[in-house]
């Protein structure tokens, strides 16, 4: 009970602040812009973002950065080379064969190589379709890679994980649990996500609390704090609720200033009525103060403005890939997600936002490669890819790459196993980690052993690291990297610990990837 | 205070709930009856007074049981009480998903013969029937299972065959008020469901490569269709270990075992059991033309005829493989299972009903489903009869989700089709329409989970579920506000260019006559819209705005008519607006 009424308390004075801020009430608003104008004069110096790209339903990691050593390749391509769609990629160096199958891995071609600073005796490659990426961590270095990441309560090697006692995050392997646990560090029902709670940390640093934790996707419990509440930003920008520009509807102020009224609070007493108001207020505070902050999205930082007629984020080359299925360019929902992003880390610092600390959230779905493994899979690889350039090129203009931090994540890693043309749910997965502060271009945590499957059993006994179906078990925790990336961000070990509650139980608290 | 915070949610919210139920109780006297308090008792059906106690009550019963209560329903439920209601909607024959679609496709190919009908016809078929329909109770309780059997159009594999989409909802709306069992085989053998779950085509293992059977289908049939993740007592709460977690009711062995039953399934076929009709579903350019709704067929030479262990049964290893008899097992192990009557009971109740149902009416719900031989129509009536549906206050209730605040205000308003197709048209943008279509959920998990709890809400504090909110956020309640907007004061859906006007068209006709007299038009609205009550607050806030709206003296010769008539619908569309975007609406209670 004292969590609930604490938690209560936070969120009643949360909804205070945010009532003062009623666009209507004109002198409050006049002081919320005086306060954000002291902290967008130090936004500049001292800004840091963190951004979540969330990959649903879980990536075939094992697909997405590759060893190519002799002895994890010949087992890699026996384990992946399956009747009837053999879903094994191609060495380095093959040629694409432009008459083989739509994303097949003849018509993709080899595999690209990748060039770690420390290689850990191993050679590694990137999925065919990321070639967008390769420079990044090659020679640009500002991308790094964590190999076998996943929750975990504590170390866990592969003979304890099949002890019962030991303990191990609940409902593994099931996507809403796994989902929630990355984001959450519990199963589906957990309120509480560590990049929200980073915010709780920070949020006084920032003059709107409202713009603390934010998602271009839909809700994130990721984003959700113990005060601070997750912010939806259309990828379009904020929507303008039922009003015209002077505040009306159907012509009439007073239907307008009533709509206000009606929509931001409730005469009922039911619970669910006064959330649902709370979550009206925030939709028009946030789009009053967003209207005059948010630069265009033609703006070339983020786009590129139409020869002719308005602005279409499917026309936009920016924001487009190039399609392993049609072999052209198509919009990337990713990308537009990530440009609008970039436009609220752009307007962090105007007037009415006064932001120093950022938390947000993007996603893309379809990972779930259950079958038709690799026209789905290079698709969402290209996707990626490309929206993770777009978003390192946006920043590299706005002068912002220092100050922000992308990371992937995803509900699990799948199968090392075929099941003919795709893969099953697994656990841990290797992730990507982008920016100007990360020590890019190497490899965080060691790169698993990828075993045979055995003859008589599937557990594939041969590998520390993988266990039934080759799934890997993972090495590196998600507390890990969200304490690496909290310390960047400018959270304390005591709050890290508090955030993390599996922490305590690994000695490295610190991946070392951030510079 | 960590423990706390991290504790498992299905103890927290078995606590909250409990202790909801108890002020509930307490605070219930007379009247209806607290007979379940007594413990799960047979169907439960004979628990409740028949009759309503007014209008008001019947059409908040409506609210659980349709897609919203018209006046025509009200009169009838008032005639002949809930039960009688319930009978009569059950032995009404189905809307016909699929021969509306047929039907739509034949008149568009005979206008234009390269030309088909697409998923905008399934999607006309449900508002057709949700709005029109004469077999409510049938098409809610469709729409509630097509919300716990998930497949979706969003998947391209399902997307494009919206014939055997329109047939699935068909199936739903039958064999969805039949036998459990049943309903559980038509999913699991449906083609749609095995594209969208990928068992469709899914092969044995095979040792000599070591390919291995695809799990999907084994995984989720158990997670989300039948038993769930953790066991559960007769009520719905979690039976707990001696370490106090909830007891797993599967792991990874038990859906190796079950992955291997659900190979060798594909589509119906002239020339069954070969091999090309399991690859694609011909031989020799014969293709059954309704292979994409007939049951798949089990091919034998495609399924593992190990040994199947799962969930303590086993299928002895065959020679040669059986598929049927595999399935069959399986299917009669899930639907035995003691989990399926709370599990699938506690979603319809929160489908229906309430959001955060005490453990008795989950229990009573399952008790009458076990009782009748796992009878869905009988698990369907105890959720609508059960004293706890009657009840309002405290937590009671849920949050309209956005398809139903829609169908709610079309049916209040009498809108009627201009084309007859309904053509809503699809509501997925949640910046600019409802953020939610049917049959259009992003993925086998729904548009919200069951379990789903609010950060940052006081009903989160309170350990409350609030399914319907995880898809509510800043850009849908301003897509929602905007959407009623223009949906009150044009109509809603596609423009048609021969009437110069949106398809679906409202009958305003008895609000306007109440133009000059806001509270009684506001009155009104409270009637057809707020069952539990439009608060006085609200009523005040709508009347003020509305009366300042000017109407003009109509002139002797009237020569401003128009402007009379205009400022007449402005009072009403505002009235109406101002309703249907108020929190208090946005509330099923």
């Amino acid at each position: 009970m004292t969590v609930h009424d604490a938690t209560r308390r936070l969120f009643l004075r949360h909804a205070g602040a945010l009532g003062s801020l009623l666009g209507a009430t004109a002198a409050p608003l006049a002081l919320n812009l005086l306060a954000a104008g002291s902290a967008a004069a130090q936004a500049a110096a001292d800004y840091k973002a963190l951004v979540c790209v969330f990959l649903f339903g879980g990536n075939d990691a094992y697909n997405m950065v590759l060893a190519t050593d002799d002895a994890s390749w010949s087992n890699y391509a026996r384990v992946r080379t399956q009747a009837p769609d053999s879903i094994a990629l191609l060495a380095p160096g093959t040629a694409p064969n432009p008459t083989a199958a739509a994303a097949s891995p003849a018509r993709l071609g080899g595999v690209l190589a990748l060039n770690p600073l420390n290689a850990q005796g191993r050679s590694l490659a990137l999925h065919p379709t990321m070639g967008a990426l390769q420079a990044l961590f090659n020679s640009d270095r500002r991308l790094a890679i964590l190999p076998n990441i996943g929750p975990l309560v504590m170390p866990t090697t592969k003979a304890q994980y099949g002890q019962g006692a030991h303990p191990k995050p609940q409902n593994l392997f099931s996507h809403n649990d796994q989902q929630n646990t990355w984001q959450a560090l519990g199963p589906e029902g957990a309120t509480r996500g560590w990049g929200g709670r980073m915010g709780d940390a920070l949020a006084a640093m920032n003059a709107m609390p409202v713009f603390t934790a934010i998602s271009a996707s839909g809700n994130a419990v990721w984003l959700a704090g113990e005060s601070v509440q997750q912010y939806q930003v259309g990828t379009g920008g904020a929507i303008r609720m039922g009003a015209d520009g002077n505040g009306r509807v159907f012509g009439s102020a007073d239907v307008g200033a009533a709509l206000q009224r009606i929509v931001t609070a409730t005469r009922g007493g039911h619970v669910f009525e006064r959330d649902i108001a709370a979550l009206g207020r925030r939709a028009i505070d946030a789009e009053t103060a967003l209207r005059s902050a948010l630069k265009a999205p033609s703006d070339p930082l983020f786009g590129t403005a139409p020869v002719t007629g308005g602005y279409n984020p499917n026309n936009d080359p920016k924001l487009q890939y190039d399609n392993p299925l049609s072999g052209a360019k198509a919009f990337n929902p990713l990308a537009q997600q990530l440009q609008m992003v970039a436009r609220m880390i752009d307007a962090a610092g105007a007037a009415g936002i006064g932001a120093r600390r950022q938390v947000f959230f993007v996603g893309i779905g379809g990972f779930d490669t259950h079958d038709n493994q690799n026209r789905n899979h290079a698709d969402l690889m290209a996707r990626l890819a490309q929206g993770l350039a777009y978003f390192d090129a946006t920043l590299g203009a706005m002068g912002a790459r220092g100050k922000v931090t992308t990371f992937t994540a995803s509900d699990f890693g799948r199968t090392f196993t075929s099941n003919g043309d795709g893969t099953d749910h697994g656990w841990g997965a290797h992730h990507f980690v982008l920016g100007g502060a990360v020590r890019g271009g190497d490899l965080y945590g060691a790169f698993p052993v990828l075993g045979a499957k055995n003859a008589n059993n599937n557990n594939f006994d041969a590998s520390p690291n993988q266990i039934g179906n080759g799934a890997l078990l993972p090495e590196t925790s998600v507390d890990q990297l969200g304490a690496t990336l909290g310390r960047w961000f400018g959270v304390s070990d005591g709050q890290l610990l508090d955030i993390f509650p599996n922490l305590a139980n690994f000695s490295r608290r610190d991946l070392g990837f951030m510079a | 205070m960590q423990p706390i915070r991290h504790q498992p949610i299905l103890q927290r919210l078995g606590a909250a709930v409990a202790l909801a139920a108890g002020l509930l109780a307490a605070g219930c006297g007379g009247g209806e009856g607290d007979a379940t308090t007594e413990g799960p008792s047979g169907t439960g059906a004979q628990l409740v007074a028949e009759m309503p106690q007014s209008r008001a009550d019947a059409a908040r019963f409506l609210t659980q049981a349709t897609f919203g209560p018209t006046d025509a329903d009200v009169d009838r439920v008032m005639a002949i009480g809930y039960a009688a209601w319930i009978d009569e909607q059950l032995g009404r024959p189905a809307s016909g998903h699929r021969a509306y679609w047929e039907a739509a496709n034949a008149a568009i190919k005979a206008a234009n013969a390269g030309s088909s009908a697409g998923q905008d016809q399934v999607l006309e078929s449900f508002w057709k029937s949700a709005v029109a329909g004469d077999d409510q109770l049938r098409q809610r309780a469709a729409y509630a299972l097509s919300q716990i059997f998930v497949i979706s159009m969003q998947d391209g594999g399902v997307g494009n065959d919206p014939r055997a989409v329109a047939a699935w909802l068909d199936m739903l709306a039958t064999q969805g008020l039949g036998k459990y069992r049943d309903l559980l085989e038509a999913v699991s053998r449906h083609p749609l469901m095995g594209v969208y779950l990928s068992h469709l085509r899914n092969q044995k293992a095979d040792p000599r490569t070591g390919r291995v059977p695809d799990e999907n289908y084994a995984r989720e049939v158990m997670q989300l269709f039948s038993i769930g993740l953790v066991e559960l007592n007769a009520d719905g709460t979690a039976r707990v270990g001696s370490d106090g977690r909830p007891l797993a009711t599967y792991g990874p062995a038990d859906i190796a075992g079950l992955a291997k039953v659900f190979t060798g399934w594909s589509w119906a076929c002239a020339d069954w059991p070969d091999n090309g009709c399991f690859s694609w579903g011909s031989t020799n350019g014969d293709t059954d033309p309704d292979r994409a709704f007939k049951s798949m067929l089990g091919y034998p030479q495609y399924h593992s005829a190990e040994e199947k262990k799962f969930l303590g049964a086993t299928v002895p290893a065959q020679s040669p493989a059986d598929p049927q008899a595999s399935l069959r097992l399986a299917l009669d192990t899930l639907a035995a299972h003691p989990n399926v009557g709370p599990f699938i009971g506690r979603q319809l109740i929160q489908r229906l009903v309430t959001s955060n149902p005490s453990p008795q009416y989950v229990a009573a719900v399952g008790a009458a489903f076990n009782a009748s031989g796992g009878d869905m129509a009988a698990m369907l009536k105890t959720v609508l009869m059960h004293p706890e549906a009657r009840r309002s206050g405290g937590h009671a209730g849920k949050v309209r989700e956005p398809v139903l605040r829609l169908s709610a205000f079309l049916r209040a308003f009498g809108f009627k089709s201009d084309s007859g197709g309904y053509k809503v048209g699809n509501t997925d943008s949640a910046a600019s329409a409802l953020g939610q279509a049917p049959l259009r959920s992003p993925s086998v998990f729904n548009f919200y989970r069951p379990g789903y709890v609010p950060p940052g809400t006081e009903s989160g504090a309170l350990g409350l579920a609030v399914p319907e909110l995880q898809i509510a956020h800043e850009t849908s309640a301003a897509g929602y506000v905007n959407y009623m907007r223009d949906s009150v004061a044009s109509g809603v859906g596609q423009w048609n260019s021969g009437t110069s006007r949106r398809d679906l068209q409202g009958d305003f006709s008895a609000e306007l006559g109440l133009a000059e007299q806001v509270p009684a038009l506001v009155d009104r609205l409270d009637a057809k819209l707020f069952p539990g009550g439009m608060p006085e607050a609200l009523k005040a806030e709508i009347v003020g705005a509305v009366e300042k709206i000017a109407i003009p003296a109509p002139k002797a010769d009237g020569s401003n008519a128009r402007q009379v008539n205009d400022a007449r619908r402005a009072r009403v569309n505002a009235a109406i607006f101002l309703a249907v975007v108020s929190p208090e609406f946005l509330v099923q209670k």
